[in-house]
């Protein structure tokens, strides 16, 4: 870089680059060929109550092994996560955030609650994706650029509650580092993950440049497992940067034919060529641009990538929204894929 | 058949050291001949003596029945006697078809007149090549086709072809070879240099080897097979040490940091939103067809090439965004760029050895003293030439006398002696005999084990397979799939590159 780099880049157009697919983050087919053990419409978030695995799937929390409802709720479940007591807690496309076991409290004043975690003095940790739309409207957060997250704790039993960090991108995924006494959360319009402290204060940020959009994270014995629910791809970035288009584009098309990340391929007729959609001699190409992607990333302590199952732009298992490490394998809840996968970590080393 | 020529022992020494060494060798009429050896085996000096540019110490040549002995290469040419050199010898500001008709020009030239028959002629040749172009607008598969229609035109009896395939693409081949079957048919006599075994044994009537200046098997190629031809090239069985080596995966190099990730950059169309990273302690192979764009991407890495103005894509080094506007800025930054087109691009060939190992210090601004200390050059050229098994007479020869692996290793040289951390070699075994192939891949497996980013970019499936870590495939300007060396076949590979 010369001293006049950063004055012709402003002629120029500063470049929007997205970091390949390789070292760690090298694609396979881990996620396309790994064990399903439930076929379920859209799983979502994923949870361990008593040892046996749960998951959200529009209102209902069910468990995965007999796919029994657990709950239902008065609209979609965004989140889910429980406590060392057991208690669940819910969060809710109406905004509010339930509890059910030992409190049965209701707090509310949440707009988009995305992932929820516990800490081990019991306070809850909430991201608020934006304050201006509700979770399903994440698209819509996306293509207006917002950055109205916010990163709150909150105590379950005086309904106390405290923002961490504000005027973030979509804050997706919470994970408690107890060990130096703040959360990582996955800022997701901003491709990267960071460091909270519990006292609050400026978020650090850990790893950034992610080649997609980061979800939920979660501990794993050696560190993290995060899930990116969608590819980063240089069409939408190029529409992330048209701001006429876009706003055009969000005025008079529907959400769903946007030029915007997506859970899954599309099968519709009126897009028949998504971008990965591209065929040649009758085959899909694996390494086509996608809006959809499957992508689970481990990380080590330090937050570096050290493995990762994919499901390619050819793959069906798209939209992982949410990971968990249990019984010493990694379950996936692929919501573009409509299936829980479970996979053994040493699958993904490279 | 009678021989054509008949060569018996031929010595040719150069400062009381023999280059070839009491040699007997025949060229039938109408065969096509291929001379092997190892770099600086004495192919080259053999057949320069028979095209007249150099002259023999000892020994008798006997051209269509009696002895002859060239005074230059004119003499020769005169007598039918045709060279195609390795290194092409038309002159580049002059366009192909003033080439071809070199030296006989008439006193009034009508230059559309000399177009139309170059035109005719190059086409009765099956190449493509526009008579009016310059020659330095030409690539090098390009320039060897005029070089080798300039010997044709000559209606030579004999062509020597020294590495004619070196530069060409698999197609270009195949118009080379049917050409030389063509020219073998019309009785012309062909001597065919190559390193390439394969198309030895496929093209050759007969087969000659030398090694360290000694004829050590002659006969037809029916006769041979690869592992007889390298056993007797370097005198021990290497094939399998090169290019059979079974990958298990403790042997597979686990990568280390990050050092350097390339994110959509682009050139023109040549470099199309090309993005990977490289990793240190590791090699990363880097394949794709001619046209892939892997040549330009690492160009544009080491500064040589300058990404698209507009959106180009950025390049960090770790971490670091940097946008390298010439190659020193990136030598400073520790990154060296091995080139493919080492006569062009990798040394001066009229500077010694030594000469040229300094060169790589001065360019990187480690050199001891302000001055040119000859001391420091010497010590240098010691060091490194004892290292990289440099043969040569001693540090005072120029460069471009040395055998084609040796201007490698000094190519490699020059750029190692910049301490670097990231090496970019970019087809480092191309016109390399098979010995120095075997020290070249020890050497680049060494830099990988001593913890630097290593790339390889090579047109060689083998050569990839075998010493990679990590494969990287090019398609069209951008890198399109990562295969692990483990899972990495030579079909697997090409249906990458193409589909």
């Amino acid at each position: 870089m010369t001293l006049f780099d950063p004055l012709l880049d402003v002629f120029r157009g500063k470049a929007v680059t997205i970091p390949p697919l390789d070292g760690a983050l090298k694609p396979n087919t881990i996620l396309e060929d790994a064990e399903v053990i439930a076929t379920v419409e859209a799983p979502d978030n994923l949870a361990e109550l008593d040892g046996h695995l749960i998951f959200t799937t529009g209102k209902e929390v069910r468990t995965v092994a007999d796919g029994k409802v657990i709950w239902t709720g008065p609209s979609e479940i965004t989140a889910l996560a429980v406590g060392r007591d057991n208690t669940l807690a819910i969060a809710l496309e109406s905004g509010g955030i339930r509890f059910i076991g030992r409190t049965a409290a209701v707090i509310q004043g949440f707009n988009c609650p995305v992932a929820l975690t516990f800490a081990s003095d019991g306070a809850l940790y909430v991201c608020n994706g934006s304050d201006a739309v509700a979770a399903s409207a994440w698209k819509s957060d996306l293509m207006s650029k917002s950055a109205r997250g916010s990163v709150w704790r909150v105590d379950p039993r005086s309904g106390e509650r405290q923002c961490l960090a504000a005027n973030l991108a979509f804050p997706y995924g919470i994970a408690v580092d107890e060990a130096n006494a703040r959360v990582l959360v996955s800022e997701s319009w901003r491709h990267r993950i960071l460091a909270i402290s519990f006292a609050g204060g400026e978020p650090q940020p850990l790893l950034m440049k992610l080649p997609g959009y980061p979800a939920r994270i979660v501990s794993a014995p050696d560190g993290y497992i995060m899930s990116l629910f969608a590819p980063r791809n240089r069409l939408i970035e190029f529409v992330l940067l048209e701001d006429d288009y876009r706003s055009d584009m969000m005025r008079e098309i529907e959400s769903q034919f946007w030029i915007a990340p997506s859970l899954s391929p599309s099968r519709s007729f009126l897009e028949p060529l998504q971008n990965g959609g591209v065929r040649t001699m009758g085959i899909h190409k694996p390494w086509s641009p996608t809006r959809s992607y499957g992508l689970v990333v481990g990380l080590d302590k330090a937050l570096q990538p050290t493995m990762s199952f994919h499901s390619r732009a050819n793959g069906l298992r798209h939209g992982i929204t949410s990971v968990l490490f249990h019984q010493g394998a990694v379950v996936a809840a692929a919501k573009g894929g409509n299936a829980i996968l479970r996979i053994a970590p040493s699958e993904g080393e490279v | 058949m009678a021989p054509i020529i008949e060569m018996r022992k031929m010595t040719k020494a150069y400062r009381g050291i023999p280059a070839v060494k009491d040699i007997d060798f025949t060229l039938e009429t109408g065969e096509i001949h291929a001379l092997l050896g190892e770099n600086g085996a004495g192919k080259s000096t053999l057949t320069k003596i028979m095209a007249g540019v150099v002259e023999a110490t000892s020994g008798t040549m006997i051209y269509r029945g009696r002895e002859v002995q060239f005074a230059s290469p004119h003499a020769a040419l005169e007598n039918g006697i045709a060279m195609v050199f390795q290194e092409t010898s038309l002159v580049p500001s002059m366009t192909v078809a003033q080439n071809i008709y070199l030296g006989e020009e008439k006193f009034l030239n009508r230059l559309r007149g000399i177009y139309i028959s170059a035109q005719q002629f190059l086409q009765s040749l099956n190449f493509t090549v526009d008579p009016a172009a310059t020659v330095a607008s030409l690539g090098a598969a390009k320039r060897q086709m005029v070089e080798i229609a300039r010997a044709v035109r000559h209606k030579a009896e004999i062509i020597i072809f020294d590495e004619p395939t070196a530069a060409l693409t698999p197609e270009e081949k195949r118009h080379f070879f049917a050409l030389m079957k063509r020219l073998k048919r019309s009785g012309v006599s062909i001597i065919f240099i190559t390193h390439a075994l394969e198309e030895a044994l496929a093209q050759a009537d007969r087969i000659t080897i030398l090694r360290d200046g000694e004829l050590v098997a002659s006969g037809l190629s029916a006769e041979f097979n690869r592992e007889k031809v390298v056993r007797a090239m370097v005198g021990r069985a290497l094939s399998n040490e090169i290019y059979n080596v079974q990958r298990a995966p403790e042997n597979i190099r686990k990568r280390g940091a990050k050092i350097l990730s390339v994110q959509d950059i682009s050139m023109g169309n040549t470099v199309r939103n090309n993005s990977f990273s490289i990793f240190e302690g590791q090699i990363t192979g880097i394949f794709g067809l001619i046209g892939s764009g892997r040549t330009e991407t690492f160009k544009i890495v080491s500064g040589i090439h300058k990404r698209d103005f507009l959106r180009g894509g950025d390049i960090e080094l770790d971490g670091r965004k940097v946008r390298y506007n010439v190659p020193a800025e990136a030598v400073r930054d520790r990154i060296i760029y091995v080139t493919e087109d080492r006569k062009l691009e990798g040394f001066f060939e009229t500077m010694s050895i030594a000469e040229n190992f300094y060169s790589g210090l001065l360019s990187a601004g480690l050199e001891k003293s302000a001055v040119i200390s000859f001391r420091e050059m010497r010590a240098l050229s010691a060091e490194w030439s004892k290292r990289l098994n440099v043969k040569a007479i001693n540090d005072n020869a120029r460069a471009v006398e040395l055998s084609g692996g040796n201007q490698q290793k000094v190519v490699i040289g020059k750029g190692l002696i910049q301490k670097p951390r990231l090496v970019i070699f970019d087809e480092p075994t191309r016109g390399v005999d098979v010995g120095a192939i075997a020290e070249i891949h020890q050497l680049v497996n060494r830099l990988a084990d001593d913890g630097l980013a290593v790339v390889v970019i090579s047109s060689y499936l083998p050569e990839i397979m075998n010493l990679s870590d990590r494969i990287l495939v090019c398609r069209q300007g951008r890198v399109v799939e990562e295969i692990s060396p483990l899972e990495a076949t030579e079909e697997k590979i090409m249906y990458a590159a193409v589909h």
